[in-house]
């Protein structure tokens, strides 16, 4: 087991920092040691800027999709159990496992701007057909709802889980008191989802980028101009397309750099809320 | 579910009137799954009317299947996409249960250590690995192969294994105590004792892992571009042509390889979801 670990989990990350100082284009030979020029070229081009803030503005956009609403749903399930609320669980959970893939060619099908379905409806309301994937302002919101179907039903199911644990004390307490439905929900169980919900908007924040991997490959490539892109699309993309070994590999030591720094911060901040 | 926890009592009577409930969920589950509802309507549909807006064909056709199953590699590719997934899974399982019971059962002075690493290995994101993990892939010549498929995935067992050896610490020690006080040998507590109390937390884990490889984009791409070798998920990319995408055969083949998934998602939804929250509450 830790061998396995040690050789394709540790190695490759010590590996990736060696290849950011090698020049070299993975057709040929390893090049020479360049030093930093690798990180240098990288934080020149401005579309490794771009990526790195896109990969922020998805984790903002995915924010309300892996918490708030999938709370939500949650809680409207919860509140009525029944064979309904078991159907509804089970079709809310559907995008989980359809294969990413398929998912993301239907899509592709139906915002066709020539005669996709999207472009025929908004038609009938009198608004001009839209390239849905090539325009910035639109390729972004549908990477982001694409993506969000499958993060909303995944996190959708961690909250009926914590909604089975909740203390039933309370839920009596707020029914003695005729607590409203909406009451109770607001101060009693909201509050008690408090955990739940920091922890999956830490998580969302920190694996948005990767999340949405798959559906930029498929629909975008990361176009138009770069606006659906983000640093983990950006690592294949100069590793295997452009073939730039040495960049490819400095951009994936920046974003373990940050992984690490991140942690070291997440435990740090654990152990002093320890000690109060 | 689990109504002995918060019985039926406890519970707000009535959040959202009757229909509104309904209305919000219906609609909600409606737009999640619409678009794959479209692209398996659309599969039924004959070439003159892909673009139409109605719902259902006015002429039903198998046509786009016989296509994807004709001009497509179909059964390669669900063969490959199987061994991948199968293979993954049984591997990672025994990496997970030798490696949980070595954990617990021995206790090694490096567990510490060794149950950091773990961790650490499950925050790091694929993406930043993929280079050298290609590399030495290529390098052992494993490239559009099976092994090439599952041996680097096995690397990412941590999920795995440290699900499991929540349960193998979560069991009594006085049992395994009992046993080695009987002169057991650590392979037979594990096989008479270990392994059946973990049959359950074992199958959520083959689940879990057989449905996330299946459906597996980034790594089937790197090393297995070829088109008879690769998975189903990258095999699609082939009804994209320079004269345009066939989108009938393109749907009706996503259509055919994601039922095998569903199917079984129809028939142990609920075993299913456990498996999948076990990984979430981790």
């Amino acid at each position: 087991m830790m061998v396995l670990l040690l050789a394709w989990v540790y190695g490759p990350a010590l590996f990736t920092a060696v290849l950011s100082f090698l020049e070299w284009n993975l057709t040929g030979a390893p090049g020479g040691f360049v030093g930093f020029d690798n990180y240098a070229r990288l934080f020149r081009e401005p579309e490794f800027g771009q990526a790195a803030g896109q990969t922020f503005l998805y984790a903002a956009a995915l924010l309300p999709f892996s918490t708030v609403i999938p709370m939500f749903l949650a809680i409207m399930l919860w509140q009525r159990p029944g064979r309904a609320s078991t159907v509804y669980r089970s079709l809310l959970f559907l995008p989980v496992m359809v294969a990413p893939v398929a998912v993301a060619v239907s899509w592709r099908f139906v915002l066709n701007p020539l005669q996709g379905l999207a472009n025929e409806v908004i038609g009938a309301f009198g608004i001009a057909p839209m390239n849905w994937l090539g325009n910035p302002a639109s390729a972004l919101i549908v990477i982001v709802l694409v993506t969000s179907a499958k993060v909303t039903a995944f996190n959708m199911l961690l909250y009926s889980a914590a909604l089975s644990t909740l203390d039933r004390r309370t839920l009596e307490a707020a029914k003695l008191e005729r607590a409203s439905a909406w009451e109770t929900t607001r101060f009693v169980v909201i509050p008690q989802l408090h955990t739940t919900t920091v922890l999956l908007g830490l998580l969302s924040i920190v694996l948005a980028g990767q999340w949405v991997f798959t559906n930029v490959s498929v629909l975008t490539q990361g176009g138009p101009d770069g606006v659906t892109d983000n640093v983990y699309y950006r690592i294949y993309t100069l590793g295997f397309e452009f073939f730039e070994t040495g960049m490819a590999s400095a951009a994936a030591a920046v974003v373990l750099l940050f992984f690490a720094i991140a942690s070291l911060g997440w435990l740090l901040v654990r152990r002093i809320n320890a000690r109060r | 579910m689990r109504a002995a926890d918060t019985t039926l009592a406890t519970r707000p009577r009535r959040g959202l009137g009757g229909i509104a409930w309904h209305l919000v969920l219906a609609g909600v589950s409606l737009a999640m799954i619409f678009p794959v509802l479209w692209g398996i309507l659309t599969s039924f549909k004959p070439a003159n009317e892909i673009y139409s807006l109605s719902p259902l064909p006015a002429a039903p056709t198998l046509d786009n299947y016989a296509h994807a199953l004709t001009e497509w590699p179909v059964g390669l590719l669900v063969g490959n996409t199987f061994v991948m997934a199968a293979g993954v899974a049984i591997g990672q399982l025994l990496i997970a249960i030798l490696g949980a019971f070595a954990l617990a059962y021995f206790t090694p002075r490096a567990r510490p250590l060794v149950l950091t690493l773990l961790t650490i290995s499950l925050a790091m994101p694929p993406q930043a690995l993929i280079i050298p993990q290609f590399l030495m892939t290529a390098k052992l010549d494993w490239l559009n192969t099976d092994l090439g498929l599952i041996v680097p995935q096995l690397g990412s067992s941590a999920l795995a294994v440290l699900l499991l050896l929540q349960h193998v610490d979560g069991m009594p020690v006085s049992l395994l105590n009992a046993a080695r006080l009987d002169g057991a040998k650590p392979w037979e507590s594990l096989w008479h004792i270990v392994l059946p109390a973990l049959r359950p937390a074992i199958a959520a884990v083959t689940i879990l892992v057989f449905i996330t490889t299946w459906n597996d984009y980034l790594w089937p791409l790197l090393v297995a571009p070829r088109q008879i070798d690769t998975t189903v998920q990258i095999g699609l990319r082939q009804f994209e042509t320079a004269e345009g995408t066939n989108f009938g055969g393109l749907l009706a083949a996503a259509t055919l390889t994601s039922l095998p998934i569903l199917a079984v998602y129809l028939v142990a939804s609920r075993r299913i979801t456990d498996a999948f929250l076990q990984s979430g509450i981790k």
